[in-house]
C-alpha cells in the first residue's frame, strides 16, 4: 500500500517533468512561469499571467494546453464583451425536429471549455469579468436559471498587461482572490532571446505532446490533496498570511505602513495547496517550510491591497512578502539556535 | 503489520534521538547556568574582597552553588516537546519536515502516513553524527572554571589593608600625666575674690582645671581638651573683663576720664581703660613712689576723682578697687620714703649697680628699681659689722636732723627714729631686714592680686596647651612677658608676668571712627569674632577669629576691655556671626596669620 503511494508520486514527479519538458519545446526559457502554472493545474487553481505583451503569455497557455488531452477554448477580453458571449446562451430553434412552437436550445460558450484562456482579462467591463466568478469559484455556470456544471478539470488561465491601462478594467478584489496565483511574466534574458528568435524565424517547430489526459490531471489533483502539512508549518503559513494584516500585533512596521489590507483566508489555503502542488512535484510526501516560503509571493502578491502611503512610496506588494517572509520565524527561536549552534 | 512495524520503529528511533537531543540539552544548559552561577559567585567574592567584607565570603560559593542548582532546575523544566525535538532533527537532517510530519501523523493510517512514517524512520537510522544532538559545551561555559577558582582564590586570599582614612584634625588622643601650666589655674582656688560669688566662680576654674588634668592624664582626643582649655580661657578673660561690662562702662569712662584729668595719671588711665588692673597697680605704686609731695598728692587726688566718678556713675565695684588703691597709696608712699632715707644712709656700703637703682628709684620711683634697691639694702645690712651699724645709725639721726620730715613727709618723724633706733640693735637690725625684704616684694591690692593670679592662670593655660604641642593663642591687652623683652602689646605698661610676649597692636586702618548704634540682640550663648587679617608671608586671605567673647547685646568685636580681639580697626572686622567653629579649626587657621 505504502509502496503504490510512493510509485504514485514518483509518476506525478516524472509525469510533471515530462509536461515541464513538452512545453519547453515550445516555449523557450520562463521555467519559473511554467513552473508555477504546474502549481496551479495541480493545485486545482486558477493563475491569473500579467507581464508586457510580447512575452509569450498566450503561448504559454495554447502550448500547455497542447501537451494536456482537455478541450481549450479562448476569450479574448472586449470592452464590449457581454457575459453570454461567455457563458453561453439558449437559442430558440425552429424548423425540423423541432417542436410546433420551436424550443430552446443551449449554445455553450467558451466557459465550457476545460483549460479556458481569459485573454487580457482587464479590458472587459467588470460586468463580464465578474460571469467568470461562479465559473472559477464554483466550477458552474447558471443559465437561465438552469445550473450547468463544467467537466472537469477545469483550469482557468487569465492574462493581463500592466502597462495599457487606458480603456481596461482593473480586476475587482473579490475576483482577485478567486485566482490561487499571480505569475508575473518576465522578459528573457539574452540566451532565451536567442533562442526564441532562432525558434520563431525559421520552420513552424512540430507541435508539442500531448502528455496528459484528464485522467491524470484529476489523478494529480486527488495525489495533491493526499499530501500532508505538519502543524508547525501550517502555523507558519498561517503567520505568514495572518501578519499580512496591517492591525495584526505581528505585522511588521513595513505592513503597517504600506498595506491597507492583507490575505485573507483564501490567501492561507491557497498558500498551503501551492505549498502541497510543489511538494507533489518534487515526489516528497509532506510540505516543507521552504515549499510554504517558495510560494507565499505568487499567492499573496495580488491579495495584498497596498495603502494610498505604501503606493506612494513605491512599496511593491513583492517587497511586502519578502519583509514577511523575513520576520515571521518558521521555527521556535531555542529550536533555530540550538540548530544553528550543533 | 507493515503499518504497526513502521509506527514502531518510527517512535523507537525517534525516542532513542529525542533522548540524546534532549539529554545534550539539558546538560548543556545545566552548564552554562553553572558557569553563570560561579561566574556570578566569582563577582561577588571579589566585591566582598574589595569591599573587605571577609565573613561574607562564604556567601559567593553560596551563590556560586545555588546559580549551579538553579541553573540545572531551569534546564529540566526547559524540556522540549517531540515537535521541537521533531523540528531541531528535520533542520539538521535537511529533511523538509519530514520527522514533524510523521510524527503529527501517530494515528493516521492513510498511505500518506505510512510512507512518511516508514521515510522519517529511514531517516533517523540514517542520520548519523547529524543526531548527536545540540552542542554541549558553548563559549560562556568557559566561565566555570574561571568563576570557582575566583571564589576560592578570593576566599582565602588575605583582605586587603583598609585604605588610610584622614583623619579629622584634632582627633588623636593625648595623654600626659602631668601637664605644666594647669597647676597655676588651680591655684585660683586660694585667690581671694571679690565677692562670695567671685570666689566660687574661681574654684569653679580650677576645680575644671583639676578636672581637665585627671582626664589627660587618663587621655582624651586632643580637639576635646583644646576646646575645654579654650573654654577655660573664656572664663578667665570674661573674670578679668568685669569692669569693661556694659553695666560697668559709664562708670568706667567716667573714673578714666577723672584720671586723665592728671597728668600723672595719664597712664594709670590707659591701662585701667586696657582692663589691665596688674598694670594699674604697678603704675600706683610707681606714683606712690614720687619723692615730690605734689606728685603724689595729685596721683591721690586723681584716685580720689576717679573712686567718686565711677561710684556715681554706677560701676560700685570698680569704685572699692579705686578706693584699695587709694588706701595703699599712703603707705606705700611711706615705704618709698623709708626706703630713701636707708638708702641713702647705706649709699657708701651698696655696689655701684644698687646706687644706680637708688638713682633712678629716686628720679622715678620705679617699682623695679625700688624692688632691687631694697634687696641689695638688706644684703648690704646683713653685711655690717656692729661698729658699722652703730655709725650708720648715727648717721642717720644726723641726716634726719640736717633735713627735718616735714608736713609732706609720708613718714613722721618718730617712725623715721625708730627705724633709726632699730637699726642700732642687732634685734631691730632683723627687723629692718625683714621689712626691707618686705619692700622688695611689696603687697598689691587685692584686686590687682586677683587680677594678677587670672594673669598668672591665662598663661599657665597657654603654657598647657604648648604642652600639647598647639601654638597658643596670642593673649592680647595683658602684662608683658618676664625677663627677656618687654612686651610691647597694646596695654602700656611694662611686662611684669610670666608669660610671652604681648601681642602687637593692630596698625592697620587706624582711623578715627566709632562704634554709634546697636546692633540688634541675639540669643546665642556666645559670640564669635572674625577679622580679616594678614597671613603671615603670604597674600591675604580671610581668616577666622582669634578670640571669642560671651554674647552681649550691643558688643562689637573689638569691644575695649573684652580681651577678644584687641583693638581691630572697623575696616578689618569681616563679621560677627554665630556659629560653632570647632577649635581645631581655629588652631588651624591661626597658624597661617598673626594678630
Amino acid at each position: 500500500m505504502s509502496e503504490s503511494f510512493q510509485s504514485r508520486l514518483a509518476a506525478a514527479k516524472r509525469a510533471a517533468e515530462e509536461l515541464t519538458q513538452a512545453v519547453g519545446t515550445v516555449i523557450v526559457g520562463q521555467r519559473d512561469v511554467v513552473e508555477q502554472v504546474l502549481w496551479g493545474l495541480i493545485a486545482g487553481g486558477h493563475v491569473l499571467l500579467e507581464g508586457n505583451p510580447g512575452l509569450g503569455k498566450t503561448l504559454l497557455v495554447r502550448t500547455l494546453s497542447s501537451c494536456l488531452d482537455l478541450r481549450f477554448s479562448r476569450i479574448q477580453f472586449t470592452p464590449d464583451l457581454m457575459p453570454s458571449d461567455i457563458t453561453g446562451t439558449n437559442v430558440l430553434v425552429m424548423g425540423e425536429g423541432a417542436a410546433p412552437g420551436g424550443r430552446f436550445e443551449l449554445h455553450r460558450g467558451p466557459i465550457f471549455g476545460q483549460v479556458v484562456l481569459a485573454d487580457e482579462i482587464n479590458r472587459a467591463t467588470p460586468k463580464t469579468q465578474s460571469a467568470l466568478l461562479e465559473a472559477m469559484q464554483e466550477h458552474s455556470v447558471t443559465i437561465a436559471g438552469v445550473r450547468h456544471t463544467l467537466e472537469e478539470p477545469f483550469f482557468a488561465l487569465a492574462t493581463e498587461n500592466p502597462i495599457e491601462m487606458e480603456g481596461t478594467y482593473p480586476l475587482p478584489e473579490a475576483q482577485l482572490d478567486r485566482f490561487l496565483l499571480k505569475v508575473l511574466v518576465e522578459s528573457p534574458g539574452d540566451d532565451d532571446f536567442t533562442q526564441i528568435l532562432r525558434r520563431t524565424t525559421g520552420a513552424a517547430p512540430p507541435p508539442p505532446a500531448r502528455v496528459l489526459t484528464q485522467t491524470d490531471v484529476l489523478g494529480l489533483r486527488a495525489l495533491c490533496r493526499e499530501i500532508e502539512v505538519a502543524d508547525p508549518v501550517l502555523r507558519y503559513a498561517a503567520s505568514l498570511v495572518g501578519s499580512s494584516d496591517p492591525a495584526s500585533p505581528n505585522a511588521p512596521e513595513l505592513v503597517r505602513r504600506s498595506v491597507r489590507f492583507g490575505a485573507g483566508v483564501r490567501g492561507g489555503q491557497s498558500l498551503v495547496l501551492a505549498g502541497k502542488a510543489i511538494a507533489l512535484l518534487e515526489g516528497r510526501p509532506q510540505v516543507s517550510f521552504d515549499d510554504v516560503k517558495r510560494a507565499a509571493a505568487p499567492v499573496l502578491r495580488h491579495r495584498i491591497l497596498r495603502s494610498f502611503e505604501g503606493e506612494a512610496d513605491g512599496v511593491t506588494t513583492d517587497r511586502v512578502v519578502a519583509e514577511l517572509l523575513a520576520r515571521v520565524e518558521q521555527l521556535p527561536a531555542h529550536v533555530a539556535h540550538a540548530a544553528a549552534a550543533s | 503489520m507493515v503499518e504497526a512495524s513502521a509506527s514502531l520503529e518510527l517512535e523507537r528511533s525517534f525516542g532513542r534521538v529525542a533522548r540524546k537531543v534532549r539529554g545534550r540539552l539539558w546538560l548543556g544548559r545545566a552548564l552554562t547556568g553553572t558557569a553563570f552561577g560561579l561566574g556570578a559567585g566569582g563577582l561577588l567574592a571579589g566585591a566582598l574582597w574589595w569591599l573587605r567584607q571577609g565573613e561574607l565570603r562564604p556567601l559567593a560559593a553560596g551563590l556560586g552553588v545555588l546559580g549551579a542548582g538553579v541553573a540545572t532546575l531551569l534546564a529540566a523544566r526547559q524540556r522540549w516537546s517531540d515537535q521541537e525535538v521533531a523540528l531541531y532533527l528535520d533542520e539538521k537532517l535537511g529533511s523538509k519536515e519530514q520527522i514533524v510530519t510523521a510524527l503529527g501523523l501517530r494515528a493516521e493510517a492513510s498511505e500518506a502516513a505510512l510512507h512518511l512514517r516508514q521515510s522519517a524512520a529511514q531517516s533517523l537510522r540514517e542520520g548519523g553524527r547529524k543526531l548527536r544532538g545540540p552542542k554541549v559545551w558553548d563559549a560562556p561555559q568557559l566561565l566555570a572554571p574561571f568563576g570557582a577558582a575566583a571564589i576560592v582564590w578570593l576566599s582565602f586570599l588575605p583582605l586587603p589593608p583598609p585604605p588610610a582614612v584622614a583623619r579629622a584634625p584634632g582627633v588623636e588622643r593625648v595623654q600626659s600625666a602631668n601637664v605644666k601650666g594647669l597647676e597655676r589655674i588651680e591655684a585660683l582656688r586660694d585667690q581671694r575674690g571679690r565677692s562670695p560669688e567671685d570666689e566660687r566662680r574661681l574654684r569653679a576654674l580650677a576645680d575644671e582645671a583639676k578636672k581637665l588634668r585627671g582626664d589627660l592624664a587618663q587621655g582624651m582626643e586632643k580637639r576635646e581638651a583644646l576646646s575645654r582649655m579654650a573654654r577655660l580661657r573664656d572664663s578667665i578673660a570674661e573674670l578679668r573683663s568685669e569692669f569693661g561690662k556694659q553695666q560697668n562702662r559709664q562708670g568706667l569712662e567716667a573714673a578714666i576720664a577723672a584720671l586723665n584729668e592728671h597728668p600723672e595719671a595719664k597712664k594709670a588711665a590707659r591701662a585701667l581703660g586696657d582692663g589691665d588692673i596688674t598694670a594699674f597697680d604697678q603704675e600706683m605704686q610707681r606714683l606712690a613712689n614720687q619723692a615730690e609731695k605734689q606728685a603724689r598728692e595729685s596721683a591721690k587726688h586723681a584716685l580720689e576723682e576717679a573712686e567718686r566718678a565711677a561710684r556715681e556713675k554706677g560701676a560700685p565695684g570698680l569704685a572699692d578697687a579705686l578706693k584699695e588703691q587709694r588706701d595703699a597709696f599712703d603707705q606705700r608712699a611711706a615705704d618709698a620714703e623709708a626706703l630713701r632715707q636707708l638708702g641713702e644712709a647705706l649709699a657708701g656700703k651698696l655696689d655701684p649697680e644698687a646706687l644706680e637703682d637708688l638713682k633712678e628709684f629716686g628720679q622715678g620711683g620705679d617699682p623695679e628699681a625700688a624692688r632691687r634697691l631694697a634687696e641689695a639694702m638688706g644684703k648690704a645690712l646683713s653685711q655690717l659689722s656692729e661698729e658699722e651699724r652703730k655709725r650708720l645709725a648715727e648717721q642717720l639721726k644726723k641726716q634726719l636732723d640736717q633735713s627735718p620730715v616735714g608736713a609732706g613727709s609720708p613718714m613722721t618723724r618718730e617712725e623715721l627714729e625708730e627705724m633709726a633706733r632699730r637699726l642700732a640693735s642687732a634685734e631691730g637690725q632683723k627687723q629692718l631686714e625683714e621689712q626691707l625684704r618686705q619692700m622688695a616684694n611689696p603687697d598689691r591690692t587685692p584686686e590687682a592680686e586677683r587680677d594678677g593670679a587670672l594673669g598668672d592662670a591665662e598663661r599657665g593655660l597657654s603654657d598647657a596647651e604648648r604642652g600639647l604641642g598647639v601654638m597658643p593663642m596670642p593673649m592680647t591687652g595683658g602684662p608683658g612677658a618676664p625677663g627677656e623683652t618687654p612686651g610691647n602689646g597694646s596695654s602700656p605698661g611694662p611686662g611684669q608676668g610670666n608669660g610671652n610676649p604681648g601681642g602687637k597692636g593692630s596698625s592697620r586702618e587706624g582711623g578715627s571712627g566709632d562704634h554709634a548704634g546697636q546692633s540688634q540682640a541675639l540669643t546665642a550663648p556666645e559670640l564669635r569674632s572674625k577679622a580679616n587679617v594678614q597671613r603671615s608671608g603670604v597674600g591675604p586671605m580671610h581668616a577666622a577669629t582669634l578670640g571669642r567673647a560671651p554674647a552681649r547685646p550691643g558688643d562689637t568685636a573689638n569691644q575695649r576691655g573684652t580681651g577678644s580681639l584687641g583693638s581691630v580697626a572697623p575696616g578689618e572686622i569681616g563679621a560677627i556671626e554665630q556659629s560653632e567653629v570647632p577649635e581645631e579649626y581655629r588652631e588651624h587657621v591661626g597658624r597661617y596669620f598673626e594678630p
